[in-house]
């Protein structure tokens, strides 16, 4: 298998100092920027099949890095942000990138959310009649939900929202993104909705839905399904 | 189309609406109405308040007389009764009606017998009414007595019918915003039968007067007004309820009734016929003040009945409208056609000077002229035409004219005979009447007058054959003394006049001056003092006084102003400011309430928001304040208020600044700490978790530069976390720093040891001067500040830079100072740059520090009673050269001896 060409951007260099060594053991080609400018440039030329993206960068705002990229590609970009930045990370989200991680961060989760990203550009590009995610089976021709082997009972929105979250497994989706897909661009507010249709759905497919384990919630931002595979392999 | 009614009128305007809002806040009034004395109003009114008691509410009785009537006196009985105040007046106790103790009490339902009743000087306030007003604003429901001649508009009907003058009135607005009237009737021949049995109690000394009012002609006429009165008003309030709950009526027409004021003698009568007339229409009214150029300089009595029908006029409930102008008929037709008035009344005036253009009166002219306008002239009664034009002045006044008349004629007279010595004078008059003239430009009109009578005699006297005599030979002469004497008066008249013209405009100018010169420094004063200060200062200028100012400080007032300085205020005056503050209304001398304080104290601030009150003192003891100069403190209080407004509102945003400034040092902090704690904790943690995960497949080389990073970011997140101690313990005033004798050079030498280990890419140059004397201070504290220097030069100058460190003495100083060849600072940021949390921007993002270092060195610098700054550039446009300057002390007298000096 070819190896996957990463673009790390930050300004920071010590973040560059270990990133570089464990993504080139973890099997990645790492390719370095310290601005904006020189990001979009390496993007422009190294092709990257993933971009990590730190959002505070000396030259411009990260999410104007973003908003460039996305003007020509569909490149995956996972954006490094503090925890208590949440709009940033939303406006960051919103406009086009795939998943974010908080700092300071584990170099396990990191690779998990790089795995997670590329696999899901490998997804799309196939047509899949199937998703499945920790004993979860979602039949998409047959409109229909398996939960460990047990036939569950759905309605047509609870299955149009457990289906974009399974698309997505393993990154995080925005409410905004969730409402505007399900519910449509006039209901990108209404919140309540989500919180309904979320507890109805781990009511139906998680073993505990006080201690969910399939969909989690990031806090302020969105929700996220847990790929079996999160660590196991690192 | 008849069907076609406009909507709004069907529906409660928002106003009425507004009205019954409020009302439902306030107590509610109910007036228990008699047409005389005796009919039984008391004692209905007790009878009720038992019915309600017996239902359990609470009723108390505030003032009830019961004159000595068992009957009424037994009703009394089980009701709680108020204690009255006692108020000494001339060296008399009299009992009075306690409004505080009332409002305290907070009965659901208070009794005041005998609405209209004066109260006694040193009461709160002049009227009971205004104490019932009072007792309605606290929310407490109010049950009266009131005697229909005691109605304000009615007073004059009364006095026509009885003969008798009513000088206890109630406004009719008070009445009218009675929530229920009662009518409490007795036939005329019952009252006189209870009269005749003395149920009807009488004071010994009204007996003869009260004798000839109990006549069954005055009571029919009373008791119709009574009557009449309340159907009036059951009707408004019919009306009320359909538009309130939009209950379709035949609605009136919109009448809306002006009354021309004038300065005539019968002013207030045309106001009470107006109110009257405006009552029985339901209509709103304006009274208009007629003010023509010539008559800005009528007489002061004149002037002073004219302000007294507007006020009489704005108590029965008109608004009142200034107009002035020279065609009068114009002004008063044009503010009636602009203001769709529909009816106007006028008193039948002389109309002397009117006359003498158009030949009619000015009541004529406008019957003439209005178009679509009813209008009612008021004809004068006959003893208002006894015209008392010139009145006798007063004495001092008379006096002091005649002595100037008398002195200007007697100096004419010796000119005259001292020029007929010199050359024959034919038109000598002429002298006497320069006389006459100067008399008039000088000292008014009553000495005018009297030096042209003076002249008439003397010029008789000693100009016209006989001399000395007061005899007239010639006929001739005799015509030219009455012609002198003709020109001379019509001189005097038309020159006083312009002299009075003068002097009021004179005032008006000053006061505009006064004014001016008040709001142009107003608008200087930035400070509460000085704007305190210059509204101290202009009032008391204006009313010729003393003024104070008192502001609200916590719950109570404090005197913060006043002209002159004084710190202390008698207590009636401290009532009254008080009571000013509380309901936002004027209080104290001149008002109704509190009027035997010293001071008139008005209300400062905006309404709903009072700031204070201002008090004002004149020094002559008037009766009321001249319009004018209650129209300047007016002025000078309100923008004395807006001044106030405006310094409250610098202050809030000086405040709103400070803290957006904190705010904005917060988020600093926030941003500087999350950044600066993330950052090695991320390299930490992620180089530490890279290494347990991917362990093997990292080069030995990796895995060695992984460890070398957990080192040097640790170290990194050490010297951060000391720096916020530092500076914690520095802000605390808790940073320990000793005072030993120190080695500069020693501590300069430890610093770049130091710092040559951490950085050690980083070229550092160390020149010391030679015999460099002993300082005072810490010297780990020097060295960290040392160090805390190169690490800003490291990290702001690039690791390809390098730095020198120099420790030389300039005069007795010590410079110690790190130079690097960095970018340098901006100018503007040299100082900047020792604040918390600032950092330059660069703009390549490399090596972003704690934005700490060098505030935290000034700290430190500024401790040892030393300076530190920065300089840039240093060479070529390049360079920034940070230089500590600590003072060289007496130094030891054999410092080897000194121990304690070795720097650790």
């Amino acid at each position: 298998m070819t190896r996957h060409r990463i673009l790390v951007v930050d300004d920071e260099p010590q973040i560059h100092r270990f990133l570089r060594p464990s993504l080139s053991a973890a099997g990645y080609e790492v390719f370095v920027a310290h601005t904006g400018r020189e990001a979009l440039k390496s993007a422009a030329t190294a092709s990257p099949d993933a971009i990590v993206l730190d959002l505070g960068l000396p030259d411009m705002d990260g999410k104007a890095v973003i908003a460039e990229l996305r003007g020509w590609t569909t490149v995956p970009i996972l954006v490094l942000s503090a925890r208590d930045r949440e709009a940033e990370k939303i406006a960051a989200l919103d406009m086009g990138a795939n998943d974010y991680i908080n700092k300071p961060f584990g170099i396990g989760e990191l690779l998990a959310r790089l795995r997670a990203t590329l696999r899901h550009v490998d997804r799309t590009s196939s047509i899949s009649t199937e998703l499945r995610v920790g004993g979860v089976v979602m039949d998409i021709p047959a409109h229909s939900v398996t939960c460990r082997g047990i036939l569950v009972h759905i309605t047509p929105k609870e299955f149009e929202l457990l289906g974009m979250l399974l698309r997505n497994a393993g990154r995080v989706v925005t409410h905004r993104q969730l409402l505007t897909s399900v519910w449509g661009p006039g209901h990108s507010d209404d919140l309540q909705y989500l919180r309904v249709f979320i507890g109805q759905l781990r009511q139906k497919i998680e073993a505990d839905p006080d201690r969910p384990r399939i969909i989690m919630t990031e806090p302020g931002i969105g929700y996220r399904v847990v790929e079996d595979d999160a660590l196991s392999d690192v | 189309m008849a069907k076609t009614k406009l909507p709004d009128k069907r529906r409660p305007s928002p106003k009425e609406l507004l009205e019954l809002a409020n009302k439902e806040k306030l107590g509610k009034l109910k007036v228990f109405l008699g047409a005389a004395p005796g009919v039984g109003k008391t004692y209905a009114m007790l009878s009720a308040a038992r019915a309600q008691k017996a239902e359990g509410v609470d009723v108390v009785v505030g003032v009830v007389e019961t004159h000595g009537r068992s009957e009424t006196a037994a009703l009394l009985d089980g009701i709680e009764v108020l204690p009255r105040t006692s108020l000494t007046y001339r060296g008399r106790d009299l009992m009075e009606f306690d409004v505080e103790a009332a409002i305290a009490r907070k009965s659901k339902l208070i009794l005041i017998d005998e609405f209209a009743h004066t109260n006694a000087p040193g009461a709160l306030h002049t009227k009971r009414y205004q104490d019932v007003e009072e007792i309605l604003r606290a929310g407490i429901d109010v049950w009266t007595t009131l005697n229909i001649q005691h109605l304000e508009s009615l007073t004059d009907v009364v006095e026509r019918i009885t003969g008798i003058t009513v000088r206890e009135t109630v406004p009719d607005k008070v009445v009218e915003q009675a929530d229920e009237i009662v009518v409490v009737d007795l036939p005329p021949d019952e009252l006189i039968q209870r009269l005749k049995e003395g149920k009807v109690y009488l004071p010994e000394n009204a007996r003869q007067a009260i004798d000839q009012f109990f006549r069954p002609g005055n009571l029919t006429a009373l008791r119709e007004l009574a009557l009449r009165r309340t159907t009036d008003r059951v009707d408004e309030k019919m009306r009320m309820h359909l538009r309130q709950n939009a209950i379709q009526g035949a609605w009136p027409t919109a009448e809306r009734l002006l009354v021309c004021v004038g300065s005539g003698e019968q002013a207030e009568r045309v106001v009470r016929t107006a109110s009257r007339m405006a009552a029985a229409l339901k209509s709103p009214w304006v009274a208009l003040r007629l003010q023509t150029a010539e008559e800005s300089g009528a007489s002061r009595s004149s002037r002073r009945r004219t302000e007294k029908a507007l006020r009489l006029a704005e108590r029965l409930g008109a608004d009142t409208v200034r107009v002035s102008g020279k065609d009068l008929v114009g002004e008063i037709l044009r503010y009636a056609s602009q203001n769709n008035i529909t009816q106007i009344v006028i008193g039948r005036s002389r109309g002397k000077r009117l006359r003498g253009v158009f030949g009619r009166s000015l009541s004529e002219v406008l019957t003439a002229n209005a178009k679509d306008i009813a209008v009612t002239v008021v004809a004068p009664l006959r003893e208002e035409r006894v015209e008392r034009r010139f009145r006798l002045p007063e004495l001092s006044t008379s006096i002091k004219a005649l002595a100037t008349s008398a002195i200007a004629v007697a100096t004419a007279v010796a000119a005259g005979v001292g020029l007929s010595y010199v050359t024959p004078l034919p038109n000598v008059s002429l002298l006497f009447l320069l006389a006459v003239l100067t008399c008039a430009i000088r000292f008014g009109i009553a000495s005018a007058i009297s030096a042209s009578l003076l002249s008439f005699l003397a010029y008789n006297f000693f100009f016209i054959e006989p001399v000395y005599t007061f005899t007239v030979t010639q006929p001739y002469e005799l015509v030219a003394l009455f012609v002198f004497l003709l020109v001379s008066i019509v001189t005097a008249g038309i020159a006083g006049r312009l002299h009075e013209q003068a002097d009021l405009i004179a005032q008006r100018a000053a006061a505009t001056q006064s004014l001016y010169d008040f709001s142009r420094k107003l608008s200087a004063a930035a400070k509460l003092d000085d704007v305190l200060w210059l509204l101290a200062h202009h009032v008391a200028q204006s009313a010729k006084g003393t003024s104070v100012i008192l502001l609200r400080d916590g719950d109570d007032l404090v005197i913060k102003s006043s002209w002159p300085p004084e710190d202390t205020l008698p207590t009636p005056d401290w009532a009254a400011a008080r009571w000013a503050f509380k309901n936002e209304l004027p209080a104290g001398r001149f008002t109704t309430t509190m009027p035997n304080a010293r001071f008139n104290f008005r209300p400062l601030g905006s309404p709903g928001a009072p700031r204070g009150v201002v008090g004002v003192e004149p020094k002559d003891a008037a009766q009321t304040l001249p319009p004018l100069i209650e129209a300047e403190l007016q002025a000078l209080t309100d923008q004395g208020s807006v001044a106030l407004e405006r310094t409250a509102l610098v202050e809030q945003s000086a405040k709103a600044n400070a803290a957006v400034e904190s705010e904005r040092l917060r988020n600093a902090l926030l941003s500087s700490l999350s950044h600066d704690l993330r950052t090695p904790l991320s390299s930490i943690i992620g180089s530490v978790t890279s290494l347990r995960a991917l362990g093997e497949k990292i080069s030995k080389d990796d895995q060695a530069d992984l460890l070398a990073t957990i080192e040097d970011e640790a170290g990194r997140l050490t010297r951060f976390v000391s720096n916020l101690l530092d500076m914690t313990r520095l802000e605390a005033g808790a940073l320990d720093i000793r005072r030993d004798w120190v080695d500069a050079a020693d501590a300069a030498r430890c610093a770049v040891s130091r710092a040559q280990k951490v950085f050690a890419d980083f070229p550092m140059e160390l020149k010391i001067g030679s015999k460099l004397p002993l300082i005072r201070g810490d010297a780990s504290l020097l060295e960290q500040v040392l160090f805390n220097l190169l690490d800003n030069a490291r990290k702001y100058a690039g690791q390809e830079s390098s730095a020198v460190v120099e420790v030389v003495q300039a005069g007795d100083e010590i410079v110690l100072s790190v130079t690097d060849q960095g970018p340098g600072i901006p100018a503007d940021a040299l100082e900047l740059v020792f604040s918390k949390f600032y950092r330059v921007d660069h703009g390549d993002g490399r090596a972003a520090g704690t934005g700490l270092g060098l505030s935290i060195c000034r700290g430190v610098i500024a401790a040892m009673g030393g300076s530190i700054i920065a300089e840039s550039p240093v060479r070529d446009g390049k360079g920034t050269r940070v230089a500590v300057r600590l003072p060289v002390s007496i130094q030891p007298e054999n410092p080897s001896r000194q121990s304690r000096t070795e720097t650790p």
